[in-house]
């Protein structure tokens, strides 16, 4: 009896560790793979792993004015994008963790809606809309809908950030005789302070990579990185893109390393109700 | 304190927010749903007076009809998929008591929700494809990389290591919150551990696995680069359709009718999902 007991356990458990491991590796390998492709010295895709390594790809992405242009264009819209939809994601997200008002939950979910839109629709209603006004410069409507993107994640992220604030802090700053802007300012902002870098940091980057919204609002003339390099990649198939995603992915550790040091990833993540 | 009205302070924070979701969002919407309505007329850009159904009853139509079940189909593999593999995995980083692993999975999943979708698209393409080190994958499915029928195999592993990362996280808040006691409580009356996940955990996870397989759905079947990028022009989603019928054929109507189809659906998985949630999520418990 126990030992068809002990061997059901051992065979769940080794599932249960075959599902991770298959996770794991399925999400891992592949970002490897590119990893060392880009250092690859052939000029044409040849079977892994490269026998000579060098920089010819990286060399590749600096000496092409189409990318360049494109990651100039990319880096300002998606800053612009993140400081409009921060600034008014986190305003709003205060006022909302802040009162309550017939009709305040409809108005959440309607912040946090743009985030189940389909970006293909953003970005063909936007355009639509767009000429209607008469708005046809492609760097304006870039950033227009890299904002209605973008801005779910900051309002989302501060959200989440005031929940653990208790109220009776900024209660108590009021009742000392603060308006409430100063209590705003002293006390809840220097608090949110970590959703609102959280959700900054999530727009950026979601701008920078985003390809529905720009494909449809971009012209000739005015490209971003992402658009060029889905062109590239459609055209033919070269190793310049496993240098960009090098690149990328490194940014990417900084970010991440970054969260950890200024926030703590346990936190990014949240710990539940039945821990600490 | 917290008044039934809104204070002129609160408003006035509210309102930069509540203007961009209303011009940037609900107008677009709004004049892309009256195109939906017009009729489509040949070589000229925009659309032509008057009203039809015809640009959505044109989707009816098999071949088309075609492009939203071949997402769909995709969609509800995947996020299947997704679920059964993000299940252990946010299982592991909500319950282990090692720290380092569970900061290096937050880290993991954390930085791939982070990282570009397009290099984790090209990764893929150069790591299970023809050239790739993984190309045997393919062979041993009985889809070998070569042929035309990987390009569905490469969409789905695309989709798949999209919504992967999303999902685990997701379950990890779902894990968190179930009562590690109750599990516990289980093993220590005796209850083998297959039988405490089967019975315990996962009945009380229900809920959380069912949301997290519909944001993966809605994920799924709105997404345009995957196809775009992996799908070699052999498979096209229904968002790639709009796309073409936008660039190519400069049908706006159509473009639009396809819109507001694809709107519509988005908002019903998340409606229904919501409504799922509130309706299986059990009553506070309390430890």
């Amino acid at each position: 009896m126990t030992g068809a007991r002990a061997a059901l356990d051992l065979t769940a458990g080794a599932i249960f560790r075959v599902l991770i491991g298959a996770a794991v590796l399925f999400l891992v390998i592949p970002v490897v793979v590119s990893f060392f492709l880009s250092f690859d010295d052939r000029s044409f895709l040849g079977a892994f792993p490269p026998t000579h390594f060098s920089l010819r790809w990286y060399r590749s992405f600096f000496d092409n004015p189409a990318y360049l242009d494109g990651l100039v264009n990319s880096l300002e819209i998606a800053a612009f994008a993140t400081v409009i939809s921060t600034v008014a994601g986190a305003a709003a997200a205060y006022a909302l963790s802040a009162s309550r008002f017939p009709g305040r939950d409809a108005l959440e979910t309607l912040f946090l809606s743009p985030k189940f839109v389909p970006t293909v629709v953003v970005g063909f209603s936007m355009l639509g809309f767009a000429s209607a006004i008469g708005v046809f410069d492609p760097f304006t409507r870039l950033i227009m809908g890299h904002v209605i993107i973008t801005i779910p994640f900051t309002v989302r992220a501060t959200l989440a950030a005031l929940v653990g604030i208790r109220r009776s802090v900024v209660e108590a700053a009021i009742s000392l005789g603060a308006p409430p802007w100063r209590a705003f300012l002293d006390v809840t902002l220097p608090l949110a302070r970590t959703g609102v870098v959280a959700g900054a940091l999530m727009a950026f980057v979601l701008s920078f990579d985003e390809v529905a919204v720009s494909l449809f609002l971009a012209d000739a003339f005015t490209q971003t990185l992402p658009i060029a390099l889905v062109a590239e990649m459609r055209a033919n198939l070269n190793l310049t893109v496993a240098a960009v995603s090098t690149i990328f992915a490194a940014g990417t550790i900084v970010v991440v390393l970054f969260l950890d040091r200024a926030v703590g990833l346990d936190r990014v993540v949240g710990q539940g109700m039945y821990r600490g | 304190m917290a008044s039934q009205r809104i204070s002129s302070f609160h408003a006035a924070l509210l309102a930069p927010g509540a203007l961009i979701i209303l011009f940037l969002l609900i107008a677009p919407i709004a004049l892309m749903a009256v195109e939906s309505f017009h009729p489509f007329v040949t070589g000229r850009v925009g659309s032509g007076s008057g009203w039809t159904l015809r640009n959505y009853a044109e989707l009816m139509e098999p071949a088309y009809a075609f492009y939203f079940w071949e997402t769909f189909r995709i969609g509800f593999i995947i996020s299947a998929i997704a679920v059964l593999l993000g299940a252990p995995l946010a299982w592991l980083a909500a319950r282990t008591r090692r720290r380092g692993l569970r900061v290096a999975m937050f880290g993991l999943l954390i930085g791939l929700l982070f990282m570009s979708l397009i290099a984790r698209l090209y990764a893929i393409q150069m790591t299970f494809g023809s050239t790739g080190p993984l190309a045997f994958f393919g062979t041993m499915i009985g889809v070998p990389a070569r042929s035309a029928g990987f390009a569905v195999v490469q969409v789905a592993m695309g989709l798949l290591h999209f919504v992967l990362p999303m999902v685990a996280l997701i379950l990890v808040g779902t894990f968190q919150n179930i009562n590690p006691r109750l599990e516990e409580a289980a093993a220590s009356l005796g209850a083998p551990r297959w039988r405490v996940a089967l019975t315990v955990t996962l009945p009380l996870a229900v809920p959380g696995l069912l949301s997290a397989y519909m944001i993966a759905l809605a994920m799924c079947i709105s997404s345009f680069v995957v196809p775009l990028i992996l799908g070699r022009g052999i498979v096209l989603f229904a968002t790639n359709l709009m796309y073409v019928r936008f660039s190519d054929v400069a049908n706006y109507p159509s473009g639009a009718a396809i819109g507001m189809i694809m709107f519509a659906l988005a908002a019903i998985i998340i409606y229904a999902m919501m409504r799922l949630t509130r309706a299986l999520s059990p009553v506070e418990s309390h430890s």
